[in-house]
């Protein structure tokens, strides 16, 4: 593969200081330049004050302390000549086309043969960026178009000229793939290009509308949302995030590129209440607050679309937002499914229109609709829910023009699955649906075979070479007795190597809460201390099973969620990775093993001082705190990852690379050895209680935390554990689900359990 | 003829020995003593006073002439009798002139007026309900207004929910209030199954009314609270003018006859509102919950009523031979209380007696801390567990009210099924209580739909916490770890119970009312034998001591072991009943009944 080690961003704004950032992120070096600020004593100031900032970024922009250090900062006077080392120059700075191609004419004179110059430009066209350019120059060109925040948002936009030389726009567009672990959707040098020209027009007609017909904006939000498998945040807490202020830039640029009779146009209109609110810097949730906002004490308001005033946020109740089925919604006649149907048909609609002018492929409409907007399903999918021929005739119905790809589509699918393939309809054709080299898909093995194991909470897949996937399929993921029961049963199977992943939004969320405080709620403790222990068994069996183990993860792995992955051989993880023993949030301590291994791992580590107590400190401070890893970099400095684990950037590839893991680590496989513990004893457990005591002192811990931290200190001193003397790993096992089962009885951790199912956040009592 | 005998010992081991516990904060002045003397003095007053009527008044019955219902012969006598010993007020509020008693010792003299005249009982019992809740509620100016009278007895109040289109379903109530320039309104509207509608027994009548305010919303949520009297108090506060209240019929019953069951018509009758508008529901609900621990009562009453009446006959009715043997040879046959099948009888009723007024006392007591506590996260906790157990006992001790009344005519044979002995009218009289304050099988639905996943189960671990503490500590009994053993199975059957129905009611709502009233029986049959092993437990320990006591001690674990070894099994079929889903009852398509 063709590397990209030395990276440029110029232009230090928003974008392009969190593109450096995630570049870095990707292990480049990264240089950062902007312009000399006038009459300037730091002539880097500009650059410098963006990296400062980078650093303060919620959600963090970097992943790492490494990838902060791999980002240095300049001005674009003094170090244009650095550009010359550069394999891939960035252009992220302000929309301005003469500025860009006074950019440009600079870059050409100094960039090496061969490199990328790319624009972040979301409104020029790429004929434009180029026009009078050196041909040298225009071959190394593109557009990528990253979304905001890089860091988290999937979907990068790459777009070409004819000119440009495809071979290292491929280079690129893999790079960015699986470095940057974005997914790569090719849009047609047309103005917003995909996901902004559909995601615009959508919000657009959606505001519009609403306000037209006087609806509660929460009523809007619930009929736009979860009925289409769209965000609950729906489009006015959309807009309220992107800044409504943008929102009429964004509407003029795009106008003003779009072409006469584009559909687009009748929606642009002025709305006198949205001015008003700019106006009155209600701009969003960077402002004062949006169509939503906090109102006086604290409480959630919102804004009326008719008055223009602030109100209490009424909880919608309308019967067409619980709606299962999309065509009752088309079909309906209250003002609510007129709404609901009217924007959204009008948006199918607009989507289909944009093949092939702005997309080749109806795939590319989906994935960009998915990746940009987190729509659950794009467009076409939902097209199909509708059925093609029947949206059609709807359209025609509504006096709406059928364009032409939806004419076509009358009688088939968009997308249909035959012999366990997923086929989309191109060209009137259905043609496979591909993959690139290296993504596996869980999605995709679903599709073509039966689970080799299903119970209602997981199931287990064979995903080829003699490797099961193990997947968690309960709510959220939690964990459950299911789980464990059918995770023993997967184990006994003796596969040649076991994956544990699952293309949830999260890993897993940890344990059932819901289940256990109701079993704690009606003192089913013998259940609950079942629960455990088949749960430490189960971990248990699966580290030391003749086979190797490897966890694939992404998103959140919390609690028992995390502590699978302790249990396994190797991590192969998500570059998004949200891991931690959580339980003290819930007046818990980890029960599964999780202190267990935890502790082993500092044991174990060269970098901690020799002796009994260094490591339980550690894991004290990690477990007391309910540490999060907020990448799978910061959980490697935990130890949640050991050595030897690797991080995936595209989740897409995460299966296929833990697959090959599992597979190296099946050549020569021997289950480890068993850790022997040396714990400090009652002299530890005293000193942990003092250092609480001091925490509980000072205000940093709250009452109950420190009967959580106590039951927490008295496992990792080993309880009564000789300090000169070894226990194995189920003397620790018993200290754990000791201190569990009496934690789980009181009223501190049934309250705080609670609360966390109540509201979602942990209770501070 | 009716007997009874206030059972002053057993409820005052209930009171002192089994709720043992600190004296209730704010209620210190009701030393033992007092309260015993209190016992004393309402067993005499039900014994002599309201028992003479209780048979007489069902004969005759409540009747109405132009608007106007006369009561029973004797009625208003013991009426006044009941005020002048300040029994209406004996739980309301000191600063209004009642005696401030705790729940716990008013719940017995409760159950005393249940047992003896639960028709009577009602008069003073509707009362009691519309002075809770104007308590709660209603201004102080209300308060001043009508308190004092209502507790004092010298007015009486009611409830007026019911319409003929609604009972259950009281979110369709059409009654309309219309406010006026003064601030009063007008309320007009027809209501039914008023108890206490009407009657010769007070001055006037306050009536709390549901109704509809022309603005309101749809349905349980635009429904508002109204107190309208009979008769509007004049300037110093007296009774005076008519208001557009009258009775245009009262209703014809099976049992509590002289009760008076009214229909009430509400003709641009002046009202004022009580608490705020739309939210009467609220206020209502306190109405409603302290009417279902009343209408629990008015079971264990009964219940206690048909024993005594049933083991007077058992013990007196000569027939035929002990299958043993003879065991009085001397008289001509021996008393049928030597047969097993009614000693069965017997004793269900003595289990149910018993183990049910233990387990109220518990309620009582928690309702009372629910009060009275400082320390607001021990209010909260009692306030869980009163609002669980309520459902339980209203329905439980109330099926078992009619169970009981029913065994005690089967004791008496044709007997019972005659008027003399006044088995028969119990067996009447209780069946309303399954009935009136929300069905039993509301009750069952308010339990596993409403106070089960309140707070994802919070107020059931009030209740099975102490369970298992109480398992957990006396398993290794000497002489009741095998019982506990047993009891602890019948626990774990609940435990299953709950589980299959929070589970099955997540996705199926139609699981959990399939499975109400046998969860609610389970329920309570885990609760009473949890009462007896405590019961059971503290005879043992009081027995070597208990001097001429220990015939009581002896009785108690007899009975004891019969609930636990004859009663208490019935979890098993229960929790089976309840695993079998809503199949069975919802196959059958709707036309094929």
């Amino acid at each position: 593969m063709a590397v990209f080690n030395k990276i440029a961003v110029i232009g230090a704004g928003t974008m392009g200081a969190q593109i450096a950032a995630h570049c870095a992120n990707a292990g480049a070096e990264v240089l950062l330049l902007d312009i000399v600020p006038q009459g300037a004593g730091n002539r880097n100031a500009l650059a410098e004050g963006a990296l400062a900032k980078l650093r303060k970024t919620e959600p963090a922009a970097f992943m790492s302390d490494e990838a902060v250090r791999r980002v240095s900062v300049g001005n674009i006077e003094d170090d244009l000549w650095k550009l010359a080392e550069s394999d891939w120059i960035v252009e992220a700075i302000i929309e301005r086309l003469d500025l860009k191609q006074a950019l440009y004419a600079k870059i050409d004179g100094v960039m090496k043969d061969g490199a990328v110059v790319s624009s972040n430009t979301s409104t020029i066209p790429l004929s434009a960026l180029t026009h009078g350019l050196s041909e040298r120059f225009r071959r190394g060109f593109c557009i990528t178009h990253f979304f905001n925040p890089p860091r988290y948002m999937r979907l990068l936009e790459l777009v070409t000229a004819p000119e440009t030389d495809a071979a290292r726009a491929d280079d690129l567009a893999r790079f960015i793939d699986v470095r940057l672990g974005k997914s790569v959707v090719r849009a047609k040098d047309s103005p917003g290009f995909i996901a902004n020209r559909l995601g615009v027009y959508w919000l657009q007609g959606a505001v519009v509308e609403a306000v037209k017909a006087g609806l509660d904006v929460e009523v809007a939000d619930a009929l736009i949302g979860r009925p289409f498998g769209i965000p609950k945040t729906g489009v006015f807490g959309l807009v309220d995030l992107v800044g409504l202020d943008l929102m009429p830039h964004i509407n003029a640029s795009l106008a003003a590129t779009l072409p006469e009779g584009d559909a687009f146009h009748a929606l642009n209109v002025k709305l006198p209440v949205i001015e008003t609110m700019i106006a009155e810097g209600y701009t969003g949730r960077k402002g004062k607050g949006g169509f939503y906002r906090r109102g006086p004490n604290k409480a959630r308001e919102a804004i009326d679309l008719v008055s223009g005033a602030y109100r209490a946020v009424r909880k919608p109740n309308v019967a067409e937002a619980k709606a299962r089925d999309l065509k009752s919604i088309f079909d309906g006649t209250t003002p609510e499914a007129r709404y609901a149907a009217t924007v959204m048909g009008r948006t199918l609609a607009y989507a289909a229109s944009l093949i092939p002018s702005a997309a080749e492929r109806i795939t590319d409409i989906d994935e960009a609709m998915k990746l940009g907007y987190n729509w659950a399903l794009g467009p076409f999918e939902l097209i199909d829910k509708l059925g093609a021929g029947w949206f059609a005739d709807w359209l025609t119905r509504e006096g709406l023009a059928v364009p032409p790809v939806l004419d076509a589509a009358r009688g088939k699918r968009f997308y249909e699955v035959k012999d366990g393939r997923l086929f989309a309809l191109q060209d009137g054709t259905l043609t496979p649906v591909t993959r690139p080299e290296g993504v596996l898909l869980l999605a995709d093995i679903k599709r073509a075979t039966r689970p080799i194991l299903k119970n209602p909470s997981a199931a287990l897949w064979d995903i080829g070479d003699g490797v099961e996937c193990f997947e968690f399929t309960s709510k959220s993921n939690s964990l459950d007795l299911a789980i464990m029961e059918l995770l023993g049963q997967a184990i006994a199977r003796k596969p040649r190597g076991l994956v544990i992943h699952n293309e949830g939004r999260n890993f897993s969320v940890g344990a059932n809460l819901g289940l256990a405080i109701l079993a704690a709620n009606v003192a089913a403790w013998s259940e609950i201390e079942k629960l455990i222990k088949t749960g430490q068994e189960t971990y248990k069996a699966l580290k030391y099973a003749p086979f190797p183990v490897v966890a694939a993860p992404s998103g959140m792995a919390l609690g028992g969620g995390c502590e699978i992955l302790l249990h396994s051989d190797a991590i192969q993880a998500h570059a998004e990775l949200y891991a931690g023993l959580v339980e003290a949030g819930v007046g818990l301590i980890p029960g599964w093993g999780g202190c267990k291994e935890m502790l082993a791992r500092y044991l174990a580590s060269p970098r901690l001082p020799k002796g009994p107590m260094p490591a339980p400190v550690k894991v004290f401070e990690m477990i007391s705190t309910a540490y999060v890893s907020k990448s799978a970099a910061q959980a490697q400095k935990a130890l949640i990852l050991r050595d030897g684990d690797e991080v995936t950037m595209n989740r897409d590839r995460l299966l296929h690379d833990a697959k090959q893991k599992a597979l190296k680590l099946a050549e020569h496989y021997t289950p480890p050895a068993p850790p022997i513990f040396r714990l400090p004893g009652d002299a530890g457990a005293t000193a942990f209680e003092m250092a609480v005591r001091d925490f509980h002192a000072k205000g940093m811990a709250t009452d109950y935390d420190v009967v959580v931290a106590g039951e927490l200190g008295g496992i990792l001193s080993g309880g009564t554990a000789d300090p000169t003397g070894e226990v194995d790993e189920d003397f620790v096992l018993g200290l754990e689900r000791a201190a569990f089962m009496r934690l789980v009885k009181r009223e501190g951790t049934l309250a705080r359990i609670e609360h966390m199912l109540t509201t979602g956040k942990p209770l501070r009592n | 003829m009716q007997t009874y005998k206030a059972p002053l010992r057993d409820m005052k081991f209930v009171l002192h020995e089994l709720m043992n516990d600190a004296p209730l904060p704010g209620h210190e002045e009701f030393t033992p003593e007092l309260v015993e003397s209190i016992l004393e003095e309402a067993g005499k007053f039900c014994a002599e006073q309201l028992l003479p009527l209780n048979a007489s008044g069902d004969l005759e019955g409540c009747a109405i002439e132009n608007g106007v219902v006369r009561t029973p012969a004797g009625f208003k006598a013991a009426y006044d009798a009941f005020n002048e010993g300040g029994w209406g007020g004996l739980e309301a509020a000191v600063e209004f002139g009642g005696q401030g008693a705790p729940a716990t010792l008013a719940k017995l003299v409760e159950e005393m007026i249940c047992a003896t005249n639960i028709s009577f009982g009602m008069y003073p019992g509707l009362t009691q309900g519309a002075v809770r809740a104007l308590e709660i509620h209603g201004t102080d100016e209300q308060k001043a207004l009508y308190l004092p009278k209502m507790i004092s007895g010298q007015w009486s109040g009611t409830m007026c929910l019911t319409e003929p289109h609604c009972g259950t379903d009281l979110g369709l109530v059409r009654t309309k209030a219309v406010a006026q320039a003064d601030g009063s309104y007008r309320i007009t509207g027809a209501k039914i199954f008023i108890s206490a509608g009407e009657h010769d027994l007070s001055e006037n009548i306050i009536h709390l009314v549901l109704a509809r305010l022309p603005d309101a919303p749809a349905g349980i949520k635009g429904i508002s609270l109204f107190v309208v009297p009979k008769f509007l108090p004049d300037a110093d506060g007296e009774a005076g003018g008519g208001n557009g209240v009258s009775c245009a019929a009262i209703e014809h019953k099976l049992g509590i006859k002289a009760s008076s069951t009214c229909q009430m018509n509400f003709d641009e009758a002046q009202g004022w509102l009580v608490g705020q508008p739309n939210r009467g529901m609220q206020a209502m609900f306190v109405m409603m919950n302290a009417a279902r621990l009343g209408v629990a009562t008015q079971g264990l009453g009964i219940a206690e009523a048909a024993y005594q009446g049933a083991v007077l006959y058992a013990k007196e009715r000569l027939q035929g031979r002990a299958l043993s043997g003879a065991k009085y040879p001397e008289k001509a046959a021996d008393p049928i209380i030597v047969h097993p099948d009614v000693r069965r009888m017997l004793l269900t009723m003595r289990a149910y007696v018993e183990g049910s007024r233990a387990l109220g006392a518990w309620v009582a007591r928690r309702l009372d801390e629910a009060n009275h506590e400082p320390d607001p996260a021990r209010r909260a906790e009692a306030e869980e567990f009163v609002a669980l157990l309520t459902p339980v006992v209203k329905a439980f001790f109330t099926d078992a009210g009619f169970e009981c009344a029913s065994l005690a005519v089967q004791t008496y044979g044709g007997h019972g099924y005659i008027r003399d002995h006044g088995m028969e009218q119990l067996l009447r009289d209780a069946r309303i209580a399954m009935i009136y304050e929300g069905t039993n099988g509301v009750q069952a639905l308010d339990l596993v739909g409403r106070k089960m996943p309140a707070n994802f189960g919070r107020s059931l671990r009030r209740f099975f916490h102490p369970v298992a503490e109480f398992i957990d500590a006396n398993k290794d009994h000497p002489i009741l770890g095998r019982a506990v053993g047993g009891f602890g199975r019948a626990f774990g059957a609940l435990q299953l119970a709950t589980f299959f129905i929070a589970e099955k009611a997540l996705s199926d709502a139609e699981e959990a009312g399939a499975a109400a009233t046998d969860y609610l029986r389970l329920f309570g049959l885990v609760a009473l034998g949890f009462m007896w092993l405590k019961m059971m437990k503290l005879a043992l320990e009081k027995l070597p001591d208990a001097g001429a006591d220990a015939p009581f001690y002896q009785a108690k674990l007899s009975t004891g072991r019969f609930y636990l070894e004859r009663m208490l099994p019935q979890v098993g079929s229960l929790l089976a009943v309840i695993k079998a889903g809503k199949g069975a009852l919802m196959e059958m398509p709707e036309e094929l009944f």
